[in-house]
């Protein structure tokens, strides 16, 4: 009785071996690709969520994402991102209202500066024209649902919503 | 001395000659030469030498495995090595790519936070619930340091346990070694009595860290616990909750993985906290390889017990003849034995028979993955030291 488990044990080691050898050229790449096509995304409270529509400015467009809703006990508020780009053709300072949610009424009015430098930290002003969005007054990046940040050539602004 | 008792004990396998160790070395030596190819290729010099001093690091231990019989010794030199290296090349790509060891939130919205292993466990349920990544990276690589990205950390890390199992704590992981190293300087421990139900911790931690990163929606254990965060990166403070984070990484770091280790020369972090080992643990049960204690040959003298650095030892799981599902197979216990009961074990095999073939076959494999993996990082590590020095 001892045998054949015995050779199934050291088949396993054998193959286990052989493993380790397929790992760097076979089964890591296999295993990758495996995980990417299990359709996962990251968490839209990071990644802000997909562009649903883009509105074309002078030279520059700004996109406006999916609203992104927490999940269970996040802390974070309901929110919807705009991003600026390119960074290159904004004016020193953006001042605009902007229809959010493709009512073809302005829901808020977006102001902020455009520092040459790309370290200057920035800060952001909202006005709410339409009681869904919550107003903002000089917010930089304290929470990922209101806040102002540069993203390679993107200015992102994320404005909280008042209602889940 | 050596040959008396291997002569005595038949367990204990005798110290070969330097002609056989070397033949037995031979695979790895090639092995290690082609994983080191493409750093040999480079035109950056610093790298073409970092390459070349790792790859013979691995061999020159490997050798001394095979010449002296002895697991463990050889084996914690690689994993130091690559403990201490890790964070040097890390902390230093990140200096330079951001000036910062705190991960600014724009760098969390760019899915370009570097991913390791550790939030793995984490990001099962919510991944399997909503496929949703509960962790501010990128799925494919992502540019910054977000690296070759979660698929294919994922991917290596699947790949590896397939081979070695819970041996990732020993041969992979590359924050362990800070503590062992910690636990290696003192000559004697301090502190020896420790709760034994203390290992039951991590699968606490473990259980905890699942529910709240499924519920908060974020890889908890990364936010709050996470001691390496002291030399990796963390979240850059923006308010008081991070500044507390941030205290809470550097007070576990300095207790489990400084002064603990150096008290009871265990490695602390890994018994008492870390809730991916306790995770990988569950893979023991799925590989091949494991350490048995051959009952007629044992004089119940704890020496095994005494020298396992995770406490996978018990009088019981002595008395049983095995070690518990914590092994990480680190061969402490088995070089510790003086009469060469503790020894390696393929399963379904007898206890005992041939523990020698079972040792070289679980260290080829595990070899191999230390060379690929941790081999790579040691030679960034290595690089990095050397374009500040030459």
């Amino acid at each position: 009785m001892k045998w054949p488990s015995s050779k199934l044990g050291y088949t396993a080691a054998g193959m286990t071996v052989l493993a380790a050898v397929l790992v760097p050229f076979l089964l890591m790449g296999l295993f990758t690709k495996g995980f990417t096509k299990l359709g996962l995304h990251v968490d839209e409270m990071y990644s802000g969520g997909p562009t649903v529509r883009t509105i074309q400015e002078n030279g520059y467009t700004i996109a406006i994402h999916r609203a992104v809703y927490p999940h269970m006990l996040q802390t974070e508020k309901p929110f919807v991102q705009l991003d600026w780009k390119p960074i290159s053709a904004l004016p020193q300072h953006v001042s605009e209202t902007v229809d959010v949610d493709g009512g073809g009424q302005p829901d808020v009015r977006v102001s902020f500066d455009v520092p040459k430098d790309p370290k200057t930290p920035l800060r952001v002003d909202v006005d709410s024209l339409n009681p869904q969005y919550q107003a903002m007054r000089n917010v930089s990046k304290q929470k990922f649902s209101e806040l102002i940040v540069r993203v390679d050539d993107a200015i992102l602004v994320r404005v909280p919503l008042t209602g889940r | 001395m050596a040959d008396a008792a291997c002569t005595a004990f038949p367990g204990k396998t005798p110290p070969r000659t330097w002609s056989r160790a070397l033949l037995l070395t031979l695979p790895i030596a090639l092995w290690s030469l082609f994983m080191s190819l493409r750093g040999l290729l480079q035109p950056d010099r610093s790298l073409r030498i970092a390459s070349a001093l790792t790859a013979a690091l691995m061999v020159v231990l490997f050798y001394m495995m095979m010449k002296t019989s002895s697991t463990y010794r050889w084996r914690r030199w690689f994993f130091v090595a690559l403990g201490v290296l890790f964070p040097i090349e890390f902390i230093h790509n990140v200096m330079v790519l951001r000036g910062s060891m705190g991960i600014p939130i724009e760098e969390m919205i760019a899915g370009r936070t570097p991913f390791c292993f550790l939030p793995i466990p984490l990001l099962i349920l919510p991944a399997a619930l909503t496929k949703t990544l509960v962790f501010p990276g990128s799925l494919l690589p992502g540019g910054g340091m977000a690296g070759a990205g979660m698929a294919a950390m994922a991917g290596l890390w699947l790949a590896i346990t397939l081979v070695v199992g819970k041996g990732w704590c020993s041969y992979a992981c590359f924050f362990g070694g800070i503590e062992e190293g910690m636990a290696a300087l003192p000559k004697k421990a301090q502190w020896k009595k420790l709760d034994p139900r203390l290992r039951l911790v991590p699968w606490a931690v473990l259980l905890a860290m699942v529910l709240l990163s499924l519920a908060l929606f974020e890889p908890a254990y990364c936010m709050w616990l996470c001691p390496f965060k002291a030399v990796s990166e963390y979240v850059a403070a923006r308010n008081t909750v991070g500044l507390v984070q941030n205290g809470i990484f550097v007070v576990l770091f300095a207790a489990l993985v400084i002064v603990l280790p150096l008290l009871t020369k265990k490695r602390t972090q890994c018994t008492f906290l870390c809730p991916f080992g306790a995770f990988q643990s569950i893979f023991n049960k799925t590989s091949v390889f494991d350490i048995k204690i051959d009952r007629t040959v044992c004089s119940p003298c704890v020496l095994c017990q005494k020298s396992c650095p995770t406490m996978s030892l018990t009088d019981d799981s002595i008395k049983r003849g095995e070690t518990l599902m914590s092994c990480m197979k680190c061969g402490a216990c088995v070089d510790a034995c003086p009469k060469g009961a503790a020894v390696w074990h393929i399963r379904g095999t007898q206890v005992a028979v041939k523990p020698e073939r079972a040792r070289l076959m679980f260290l080829y494999a595990a070899w191999a993955m230390a060379a690929m993996f941790g081999g790579s990082i040691i030679t960034q590590g290595v690089a990095t030291i050397l374009q500040r020095v030459i």
